[in-house]
């Protein structure tokens, strides 16, 4: 037999053959493995993480003080050298609501042991009666802290703002006070009250402390020795019109909370509006020489006594005065009528503008409310006379100063304020004809020769100028024999720096006062010949400025 | 070993950016903390200094002169007073004025 084998031929290519190797299997595994492997990593460190957190321990070492909300915040106030004179201080009372207590053993057990002192069969007859009580006021910060970790939700905390005025009286009137609704009612408290409220940067003024202390222990002294019914006093800066100190007699004290109606405690340095009488005849020369018809060596001859101008006569105080005199001796003397015929020259309008350019007769702005505003009037040819020598036309003490300051500054348009800016804005020269080199030179005569009227403030070292003014009160109706005594004064004459203003309200004669002339002589003169700002007022100037003036010469030397 | 190089800098970046904002909260609460001391001792530095106005005023200062003190304050004039500067090691003794310019010598 034949075997014969078969061979059958495929043709292969077609098919397709699969080899699923190992490798393959490996990848597939291997990326599965390696994403599981990464998530478990995340979710490994994330878990040591949250351990962590969940086993640090609260470090109540760093949190020691109490978590005192301040809703009712308010801005301290301190003067130029940063000492404080409105201070706001938060206080925390806390209260016990008997209702919500758990536990009242163990609560007055704690609280024991906080407040040994107190009176516990008190508090547990106030807990029996269920109502809401005050269990400690003014609680210090340290026992405060420890109350709040008692955890008691009977204990109910109030936080209180107490406005504290470290200085009591002495800015009473320029700082002002706050209700009891955290409202400013006066002064810079009332002006501020937004700026207080609303941010957080303490608020520095010009005033000094102790040039305030020593110009209001003065006028103090001198109320009672000339039996006045209120004084005022500015210090200013004339350069920068900066207040150095601002005193208004009566005044009171804010921390006292008094609702105050009487009408004497007026600030008398900016809302009392007066007639300071021949203080103004500085103007009406300032006004002859700054429109160039006057110069203070220009002579009036055959000067009347008296004159009359419509229904007014208008004569001289002192009747020895001569009948010839120059600008300069008028202002000097303080010739009524000489002022008269100075006032005429310049005419009605330029001297109305000169009046309007010092800010005299209009109101003036200021960082308090409590700012008087002259009386308006119509101006005409007598008015034009009147108010020559100061009679007939009001003004403020603030705007007196600042006039002044004007004046003898070179002519330099200031502003005052009270508060300190950082910012030195340059002054705007609204005098000519170098007037201050002018005036200055005269004020300073008033106070060195025998003519003038304020020879007791001729303090040696100070070259102290100024201007007198002796003015009867007005009433209804006319005038009352009570004075208005103003002395401007500015010093030192040579280059100045300084204007101190003083006035009395209603001074009487003191017959057992002894005046010490300042010229030298060393002569002593007993009780108050005329009820005159020169035997009154001066001699206050002179007093301060013999305080005040080692203080301005050696604190406020590295300024100028 | 691509695959081990990258899976460890992943690990890496993980352990590290962990370890970082461990830190940097440690050091927010450290800074927190130390705000929060700074404005306690600013409060009370401000209350230290109130008492210190207090005290120090001129009124209570002439009240414990008063009392502890048996002489009365003396007037000083201006002429008593002078400037001291020391320039090139030579002490210069000026009048002192209230003008603010330089001193007379």
């Amino acid at each position: 037999m034949n075997n014969k084998n078969k061979f059958v031929l495929y043709d292969n290519n077609d098919e397709f053959k699969y080899n699923i190797s190992k490798i393959d299997i490996d990848i597939k595994f291997n990326r599965v493995a390696f994403i599981f492997f990464v998530f478990f990593i995340i979710s490994v460190i994330y878990s040591i993480h949250l351990i962590h957190l969940g086993s640090r321990k609260s470090d109540l070492s760093n949190n020691n003080q109490p978590k005192i909300i301040n809703k009712l915040l308010r801005a301290d106030i301190v003067d130029r050298n940063d000492n404080f004179l409105a201070k706001t201080v938060s206080s925390i009372d806390i209260g016990i609501n008997p209702v919500e207590i758990i536990d009242q053993k163990k609560l007055l057990l704690n609280l024991g042991y906080i407040f040994p002192d107190k009176n516990y069969e008190l508090i547990k007859s106030k807990l029996q009666k269920n109502k809401f009580f005050w269990f400690e006021k003014k609680i210090s910060e340290e026992n405060y802290e420890k109350i709040m970790m008692l955890g008691d939700k009977s204990i109910q905390p109030k936080e209180k703002l107490r406005r504290v005025y470290p200085q009591k009286n002495l800015f009473s009137h320029i700082i002002g006070q706050i209700d009891d609704d955290n409202i400013g009612i006066s002064g810079l408290e009332k002006s501020l009250d937004e700026q207080l409220k609303n941010n957080k940067n303490t608020i520095t003024l010009t005033v000094d402390k102790d040039i305030q202390f020593l110009i209001r222990e003065e006028l103090i002294k001198y109320n009672k020795i000339f039996r006045t019914k209120g004084s005022a006093a500015i210090l200013m800066n004339v350069n920068t019109g900066e207040i150095i100190s601002l005193v208004s007699l009566p005044d009171f004290d804010p921390n006292e909370r008094i609702n105050i109606t009487d009408l004497n405690y007026i600030n008398r340095a900016t809302k009392g509006v007066y007639e300071l009488g021949s203080v103004f005849k500085t103007f009406t020369l300032a006004a002859g020489i700054h429109e160039g018809v006057i110069e203070p060596e220009t002579e009036f001859i055959n000067l009347e006594k008296s004159i009359q101008c419509g229904k007014n006569t208008i004569s001289e105080y002192d009747k020895k005065i001569p009948s010839n005199l120059t600008a300069e001796q008028i202002l000097i003397r303080s010739g009524n009528i000489g002022s008269v015929r100075i006032g005429q020259s310049i005419g009605l309008e330029k001297f109305k503008n000169f009046m309007n350019e010092l800010s005299l007769i209009n109101s003036i702005q200021f960082d308090i409310e409590e700012v008087g505003v002259p009386v308006s009037f119509k101006w005409g040819k007598c008015k034009l006379a009147t108010a020559s020598y100061g009679h007939g036309i009001t003004t403020t003490i603030l705007q007196l100063a600042n006039a002044y300051s004007i004046i003898v500054n070179g002519g330099y348009k200031i502003s005052p304020t009270l508060i300190k800016k950082n910012i030195n804005l340059k002054n705007r020269k609204i005098l000519k004809n170098d007037v201050s080199k002018k005036i200055n030179p005269i004020l300073r005569k008033i106070v060195t020769t025998k003519e003038g009227t304020a020879s007791l403030a001729n303090i040696d070292g100070y070259e102290v100028g100024g201007k007198t003014g002796t003015a009867q009160k007005s009433a209804l109706g006319g005038y009352s024999k009570n004075k208005i005594n103003t002395f401007a004064s500015i010093f030192p004459i040579s280059n100045p720096k300084f204007t101190l203003v003083v006035m009395l309200d209603e001074p009487k004669t003191n017959s057992e006062y002894i005046y010490n002339y300042r010229d030298g002589s060393g002569i002593k003169y007993k009780g108050t010949p005329f009820n005159t700002a020169g035997w009154t007022t001066v001699e206050v100037v002179g007093q301060i400025i013999e305080k005040i003036g080692p203080i301005l010469a050696t604190k406020y030397f590295e300024v100028y | 070993m691509i695959k081990f190089i990258v899976f460890a800098s992943i690990l890496s970046l993980i352990v590290s950016t962990t370890l970082i904002k461990n830190s940097t909260k440690d050091l927010d609460d450290k800074i927190y903390s130390t705000k929060e001391n700074l404005l306690f001792l600013e409060n009370r530095l401000k209350d230290s200094k109130l008492e210190f106005d207090y005290l120090s005023s001129s009124e209570k200062l002439l009240e414990y002169q008063l009392l502890y003190f048996e002489n009365s304050l003396q007037k000083k004039s201006l002429k008593e007073l002078n400037t001291l500067e020391i320039i090139d090691n030579e002490l210069i003794i000026n009048k002192l004025t209230i003008s603010g310019n330089k001193d007379e010598q």
